[in-house]
């Protein structure tokens, strides 16, 4: 039995749970799949996840901590009895996970892009040092993994499953005071298939409203360097990098980035690589399939208008 | 109170990787604390500096990693512990280790890197919570002690951040922000040549095997286009995503 753990926003199944339930299909030689929806509001979604998975289990324990997520994902496993188990990859999923596979022994593999089923055990392909090196990686099961994001198509619905109400011992440890939800404009950042990210070399907060507009234009997400979100111009949820999101979009559009390598580590997998920058010497142009060399005040009001004008 | 931090020796990101017989070789790499693990062990400094008591780390991996644990004490950390374990081990059998020594030491807290710079792993820290039966907060920008019993933390989340407020002993990873970590001084170099280094050869079996490693740079277009003209060179851009690369 394979288990899925079903990534929400309280409302609806985000983008990330369909595509680990593309990866449960994909594994069909271990057994049928299971999900489970954990949080607020598990039960409605739970009724959405049905469309996709025969069981869904739902877990209603309130708001996140990672003690949690970990015990009901291991509720879920028992009564299941399932030896692998799947959650789309987000800094949250990569700390309750870990738990997990504590709690089963079980061999962990982080930000998969592809897995398979090999002999009874998942061979998982993934990113390591920095996005630098691309590694295949074997453990038997039990096995949990993380699936990166836009790494595999959605699912789609098949059927009409049956949802039933798990009951899990909150664990104590975590109380949460005060939660700084940055508001959340447009497109999600690690969902994204075009991202456009300001660095530094914009000059101010204010010459974001350029990188939004592009962004809105491309239907795309706005990303940030370190420096920028450093200097508070941007939040800290927008930061592409080593200590920030990983992105691995269908074009990735950077305006006066430089291109340090922690910067890199967080879009160096993206398809196309687009960058404007003053500097020819800058690393990123290294790295990039399209640039142009020039002054992004100047340059960037004139994108917009180009872009507007395909879009129309 | 004893304050700890759990470290790794990392290569350097600016550092140059080989592969060699489809691994990755480290041997002309310059070998460093693992800079999320810096920020941890800062961190530990600054608690035992704030509340006194005593700090250690404990670090997990090959011969190497002694530079790695001298630089901490030459920091300022008190003391250290080394399981020394050849090859790759996954997170999980190394929390197992690493929880036998910690639970012995019976710490106030224990600081860890937020992710790993060679092997990309987020999960030691939480691992080592569970392990421990302790709560984990992970990717920490502020700490403050409560007390010996408990501390209030800002910590990132998938979106954004919150406080929250922890029963300890809790396990805590790091995200950038946590501070600025200090540079060994001198005397402090010197000092850390006597401080107590403990090893413990340890023997595990690894659960996840790392069959082959390979570097594989994306072959990029390079296609630069002169903004003199910003007009031109963005309707330019624009015509090549949407004509030739066909993603806008």
């Amino acid at each position: 039995m394979i288990l899925v753990v079903l990534e929400h926003d309280g409302q609806r199944l985000r983008k990330g749970a369909l595509e680990a339930i593309s990866r449960a299909r994909q594994l069909e030689a271990l057994g049928p799949a299971a999900g489970v929806v954990i949080g607020e509001n598990a039960q409605a979604v739970a009724q959405e996840a049905g469309q996709y998975l025969p069981t869904v289990y739902a877990a209603e324990v309130g708001g996140y901590t990672a003690e949690k997520w970990a015990e009901a994902a291991y509720a879920a496993v028992q009564k299941s009895g399932a030896q692998v188990v799947i959650a789309s990859g987000g800094r949250q999923s990569r700390t309750w996970t870990a738990r997990l596979a504590y709690k089963m022994r079980a061999g962990l593999l982080e930000d998969t892009l592809e897995t398979r089923a090999e002999d009874g055990s998942i061979v998982a392909t993934r990113y390591s040092y920095l996005n630098r090196v691309t590694e295949r990686q074997r453990a038997a099961l039990p096995v949990v993994f993380t699936a990166k994001p836009n790494t595999t198509p959605s699912a789609e619905p098949q059927g009409s499953g049956m949802v039933e109400t798990l009951s899990v011992a909150l664990p104590a440890g975590v109380e949460v005071l005060e939660r700084l939800a940055e508001q959340k404009k447009g497109v999600s950042l690690t969902e994204a298939t075009a991202v456009v990210t300001g660095g530094r070399g914009l000059g101010s907060p204010e010459a974001f409203a350029g990188v939004e507009e592009l962004a809105s234009v491309l239907g795309a997400a706005v990303g940030a360097t370190r420096a920028v979100v450093d200097a508070g111009w941007r939040p800290y949820s927008e930061q592409v990098g080593q200590t920030g999101k990983t992105v691995q979009p269908g074009v990735y559009i950077a305006l006066a980035v430089s291109g340090a390598v922690q910067h890199q580590a967080g879009m160096n997998k993206s398809k196309y690589i687009v960058a404007v920058n003053k500097d020819a010497e800058a690393p990123i142009f290294k790295i990039a399939d399209y640039g142009v060399v020039g002054d992004v005040h100047q340059v960037l009001p004139a994108l917009i208008e180009a872009a507007k004008k395909l879009k129309d | 109170m004893k304050f700890l931090a759990v470290i790794r020796q990392v290569p350097d990101g600016e550092s140059r990787l080989k592969i060699e017989g489809s691994k990755v070789d480290l041997s002309g790499a310059t070998m460093i604390l693992d800079q999320m693990d810096e920020w941890a062990v800062e961190e530990v400094i600054r608690l035992q500096e704030k509340h006194g008591g005593e700090s250690a780390v404990v670090a997990l991996g090959p011969e190497r990693f002694e530079e790695a644990i001298r630089t901490a004490l030459a920091m300022g950390i008190d003391r250290a512990v080394h399981l020394v374990a050849e090859g790759y081990l996954d997170p999980i059998t190394q929390a197992e280790a690493l929880a036998e020594v910690i639970r012995a030491e019976a710490p106030t807290l224990v600081f860890t890197g937020g992710q790993q710079a060679d092997w990309d792993s987020q999960a030691l820290g939480p691992a080592l919570a569970e392990a421990l039966g302790w709560p984990v907060v992970s990717w920490t920008t502020q700490i403050e002690l409560e007390g010996g019993t408990q501390a209030k933390a800002l910590h990132d989340l998938d979106e954004g951040a919150e406080r929250v407020r922890v029963a300890l002993p809790a396990v805590f990873t790091s995200q950038q922000g946590l501070n600025e970590p200090r540079y060994p001084t001198l005397p402090g170099i010197m000092k850390a040549k006597r401080k107590e280094l403990k090893k413990l050869p340890i023997s595990a079996f690894s659960k996840v095997e790392v069959l082959e490693q390979s570097i594989q740079e994306r072959s990029r277009l390079n296609k630069l286009i002169d903004g003199k003209d910003p007009m031109a060179a963005a309707h330019e851009l624009v015509r090549l995503l949407h004509e030739e690369a066909k993603v806008i």
